[in-house]
């Protein structure tokens, strides 16, 4: 199989870039940590109000969904940008004048996004349970929950792929990734719940894909398996990734030709 | 020797509607070392594409190893290595996961591809810092690993898109010497472009001239040199007025000489020859056993700088080579 071999040594390829630069390491490991120490700190009291939050669930066991999938959004955003490197430095053309298989230069990027992500969720997981997040579904529900991250972040790095790949430069997917990251965290329930939100806000999350991941999560780690919740968030991020991996498909079947 | 290269009628039009290739027919036979020289934008770097199957051509027949370009390109990609005129080294690799990798890519079994990559770098002289990350590699380095990835499948068949063009004269000494070493010495072919004059003129067996996606003209560097006429040898005698008719009758005596004839009272005579080189020493021998003393001999022969500005009317104008690596392989005399 070398299609499966082609994608091992560029998921290696892609792991040793990432470690051996460590600034773009100590951000992508500490940057989600930030956010769950501070989210947790900021709302802490506001979430002591009566009828903020379900009975016996604290803001961290909450909030911790949400900050899970920031950060799976933003590490999938920075995927099309290393795409654009290789383009712009030739790598591309020198990996394309070889008999590899074209198909596992997305999928090596893919997984080893996939990887990443799953590291970073275990490590805010972790540093949750440490402070009073724990997940009630067990190693179980972890273990989905690291395949809806990891799921979820797959159709999410497509969008940033296509755009890299139309685009050809990194400035324009990482600036088009920062515009729509916040709107989309703040208008679903990832921070906040449904009820306590605004009413627009809370009709906007209804059409906001991060809310029904969001809850799938929350499931898994508060309610246990609700599997309708869980199916359709599954079901959703489908969609998106048919959607996005089919326009990465696309423009790379026009860089590839 | 068959062809291992044969292109016919070769038309590539971008988008924009440029025509960067117009209309060009060529062969390279197996274990040539065979050139394309032109200056910047003349279509050499197109071609190259097009042969390793990066671009797809607007018209025109390819066939690469008896493979069709359009409808075996995963076939040719097996026997080719290919160096862009980019460097791409991966910096974030050492230099030896460079090679590994591009061996992966190439399918070759794990324990076989350590050894060769042992090999390439022991070729290339970076052994020593094999395990550093290309990144901290001097310009010359990276190109040298460069090459080093399009050679670890032992490609039959090897494009050099501008292999030298930014190096210093040591490193660009280095890389020819590798070059004429693997063509000789493996009988890989070679297919390379340069806008250099001496590159083409060490290194080719036979080179095709190309400006404005055109083929000006083809053939070995002495045949295209001669096409221009005789080289021109110019003797400065010590006694001219009185030895001058004794010279002229020993020198029609001497074979390969085409012509002699009157300079200026500087240099006494001028004999032109087919090839003056081998001459020098025949005219020095002669003219000592009768007792002519010669103040010089000076002799300039046609460069590829001659043969297109025949052909297109003007010079190719690159930067200049740095002298050293000229003067030490007596290029232009």
């Amino acid at each position: 199989m070398t299609l499966a071999s082609d994608t091992w040594y560029l998921f290696v390829r892609y792991l040793k870039k990432l470690i051996r630069n460590p600034i773009l390491l100590f951000f992508s490991l500490f940057q989600p940590i930030i956010f769950l120490v501070l989210f947790t700190q900021l709302f802490s009291e506001l979430s002591n109000f009566p009828g903020f939050l379900p009975d016996g669930v604290s803001y961290t066991q909450f909030a911790t969904a949400g900050i899970l999938l920031q950060n799976a959004f933003g590490s999938a955003l920075q995927s099309g940008t290393s795409i654009v490197l290789d383009i712009d430095s030739g790598f591309l053309q020198k990996m394309l004048v070889t008999p590899m298989r074209r198909p596992a230069i997305l999928l090596g990027r893919l997984t080893s996004d996939a990887f990443r992500v799953v590291v970073q969720s275990a490590i805010i997981l972790g540093l949750s349970y440490a402070l009073g997040g724990y997940v009630t579904t067990g190693i179980v529900g972890i273990i989905l929950i690291f395949f809806t991250i990891a799921f979820f972040g797959l159709a999410w790095s497509g969008i940033s792929l296509a755009l890299g790949m139309k685009t050809r430069s990194s400035e324009t997917v990482f600036a088009i990734g920062g515009f729509i990251t916040f709107p989309l965290l703040f208008l679903s329930t990832a921070l906040v719940p449904t009820k306590s939100l605004p009413t627009w806000i809370s009709t906007a999350s209804m059409f906001n894909p991060i809310s029904y991941a969001v809850n799938a999560i929350r499931a898994f780690m508060i309610t246990g398996f609700d599997w309708s919740t869980i199916l359709q968030a599954w079901g959703v991020i489908a969609l998106i990734a048919v959607v996005t991996l089919g326009a990465t498909l696309y423009q790379f079947r026009k860089v590839v030709s | 020797m068959p062809d291992i290269i044969t292109v016919k009628n070769l038309v590539l039009v971008y988008s924009d509607g440029t025509k960067a290739v117009d209309d060009i027919s060529f062969n390279v036979k197996e274990g040539e070392f065979f050139g394309f020289l032109g200056p910047n934008g003349a279509g050499k770097s197109t071609t190259i594409k097009i042969l390793t199957s990066l671009l797809r051509k607007t018209s025109g027949s390819v066939t690469v190893a008896g493979y069709d370009i359009d409808t075996d390109a995963s076939a040719i990609r097996k026997i080719i290595g290919v160096q862009s005129q980019e460097t791409t080294v991966d910096g974030d690799l050492t230099g030896r996961e460079n090679l590994m990798l591009q061996g992966h890519f190439q399918q070759i079994e794990s324990k076989k591809l350590k050894a060769r990559v042992n090999e390439l770098l022991k070729l290339v002289e970076l052994e020593s810092v094999a395990d550093r990350r290309a990144r901290n590699y001097s310009g010359g380095m990276k190109k040298r690993l460069d090459l080093a990835t399009a050679l670890v499948h032992d490609p039959k068949l090897l494009f050099l898109d501008e292999p030298t063009t930014g190096l210093d004269p040591q490193s660009r000494l280095a890389i020819w010497s590798y070059l004429q070493k693997l063509n000789k010495e493996k009988g890989t072919t070679i297919f390379l472009t340069t806008q250099y004059l001496e590159e083409a003129d060490r290194l080719c067996q036979r080179l095709a001239i190309i400006d404005f996606g055109k083929i000006v003209t083809s053939g070995s560097p002495v045949e295209l040199k001669r096409e221009i006429g005789a080289d021109a040898i110019k003797l400065a005698i010590d006694n001219c007025e009185r030895d001058k008719p004794k010279a002229k009758e020993l020198l029609k005596t001497l074979t390969d000489v085409t012509d002699v004839v009157d300079s200026g009272p500087e240099e006494c005579l001028n004999v032109y020859a087919k090839n003056a080189g081998p001459l020098v020493a025949d005219i020095v021998r002669a003219f000592d056993s009768v007792d002519i003393r010669l103040l010089s001999v000076t002799y300039s022969s046609p460069t590829l700088d001659d043969v297109f500005l025949q052909h297109t009317g003007r010079r190719i104008r690159v930067e200049d080579l740095v002298k050293a690596p000229s003067m030490m392989m007596g290029g232009r005399r």
